[in-house]
């Protein structure tokens, strides 16, 4: 029971960390490659976690980052939504595949990611989307696995402590 | 019994959840791009959003203490001197700005027209936020609790910036006049001729300017008050470039805002329809 919880404080915890590392201003060069941080890490959460409602976070995270963004209300929500849903139904088998096949598939989900924010500028404003768009999947390539072994230690550390 | 247990294994199912929340972010959307009506939703989820700001805004108000802090004596006492000429030079353009605007009053109370009241203004700090959005936004730390609405014209001592784009209680995002999305009204000052500045990127552009019409490099642009939205003559930008279109119907200009948008610390914001009290 008191491990679930801090899994759930940590859950929260990393979700807050990935939200401030996407609105701290970084130099102008490197923010054209800032990775979908609270992507990732719904990505994360939605493989590793066996409770269900890693949705409603995602929903919920996903409406926060849009009112911090100024954007249409509900637009990170559905992209984040859309990302954890396809995650969790392929969860089991996800977390039996080799490193590379797994970084292939969550470069692939978050490719989905960008390409529904995407639709839904193009839909709301005519935004048309330009080939720097796409930089930000390049740094996850190089993001992800550190990531993903790090929140994996830190959950594994407070599973068995 | 059975019935019930196959409802409840409905609505645990995951995609079930998924396409209802998918449905909720739809009409959220919708109801945000068409109408106001989710405003009180943003206000909610804005007071979860305004630690984060600070969070994020911090290190950078820390930075500018320090920096205060430690700065030298002789720095400081040469900084004032700059200022105390700056003054100088200010107090006596406004001095003969008095002359002029009392004979400008006396001579529109000679011609009946409308008599040009002051606005009412406040100050607002732009804060440290990194916009991935593909919207050129800065985030101002007034919102509607401070009396801020949707649409009202945000500006820096050297012009115009842009408008109230986005609204929570305490920050706003301000929608840059340089944002492809954007178009103001405007007027060439030195022949009166109105036109439509449209945001580029880092530059505005003039499309729809008649083959005919006088306009040079160096010539500043002004809101033209249509609209409604921006009061007239606020300076928006100069002219750095005057061609004829591809189609040879319109000449083309671009022009490049006063205001150094990259580089804000701090914006007025107006009431155009209020006086000052």
């Amino acid at each position: 029971m008191k491990a679930h919880r801090s899994q759930q404080a940590l859950v929260h915890l990393s979700l807050l960390v990935a939200l401030l590392l996407t609105l701290i201003p970084w130099p102008t060069a490197l923010q054209l490659w800032m990775p979908q941080w609270t992507a990732m890490v719904i990505a994360y959460w939605s493989l590793h976690n066996q409770n269900r409602s890693v949705m409603l976070l995602a929903f919920f995270y996903g409406l926060l980052l849009d009112v911090l963004m100024g954007s249409l209300l509900g637009k990170h929500g559905m992209a984040l939504v859309a990302l954890s849903f396809l995650v969790l139904k392929s969860a089991k088998q996800l977390r039996m595949t080799s490193f590379w096949q797994l970084l292939l598939m969550v470069l692939v989900l978050l490719f989905n990611d960008l390409i529904i924010r995407l639709f839904i500028d193009w839909a709301s404003y005519g935004y048309l989307p330009k080939w720097q768009d796409f930089l930000p999947l390049i740094s996850v390539v190089f993001i992800w696995p550190w990531l993903h072994y790090l929140l994996n230690r830190i959950d594994n550390y407070l599973r068995h402590h | 019994m059975d019935a019930l247990s196959q409802q409840q294994k409905l609505t645990q199912s995951p995609l079930f959840r998924f396409i209802l929340l998918q449905f909720v972010c739809l009409v959220l959307m919708i109801a945000d791009k068409n109408s106001h009506i989710t405003q009180p939703l943003r206000q909610g989820l804005s007071w979860l959003a305004v630690p984060l700001i600070k969070v994020v805004d911090w290190p950078q108000q820390l930075y500018q203490t320090v920096e205060i802090a430690i700065a030298r004596q002789a720095k400081l006492i040469d900084e004032n001197n700059a200022l105390k000429q700056q003054l100088l030079t200010l107090q006596l353009k406004a001095q003969r700005n008095t002359t002029l605007s009392t004979e400008n009053q006396r001579l529109r109370a000679m011609l009946n027209t409308a008599q040009e009241l002051p606005m009412n203004t406040s100050v607002a700090f732009v804060t440290d936020i990194a916009q991935t959005q593909k919207r050129q936004h800065i985030v101002i730390n007034q919102g509607q609790a401070d009396g801020l609405f949707l649409g009202q014209p945000v500006l820096s001592l050297s012009g115009v910036v842009g408008q109230v784009d986005v609204l929570a209680e305490h920050y706003a995002h301000v929608i840059v006049i340089t944002d492809p999305a954007h178009v103001i009204p405007a007027e060439i000052l030195r022949t009166g001729l109105r036109t439509l500045a449209y945001g580029d990127g880092d530059d505005l552009l003039l499309k729809e300017v008649p083959i005919s019409a006088d306009i040079r490099v160096d010539d500043v642009l002004i809101t033209s008050g249509f609209g409604n939205r921006f009061p007239r003559g606020l300076t928006i930008a100069n002219l750095t470039d005057v061609s004829v279109s591809a189609e040879r119907d319109f000449q083309v200009a671009t022009a490049n805002p006063t205001a150094v948008i990259n580089q804000l610390t701090e914006v007025f914001l107006i009431w155009p329809d209020e006086p000052t009290p």
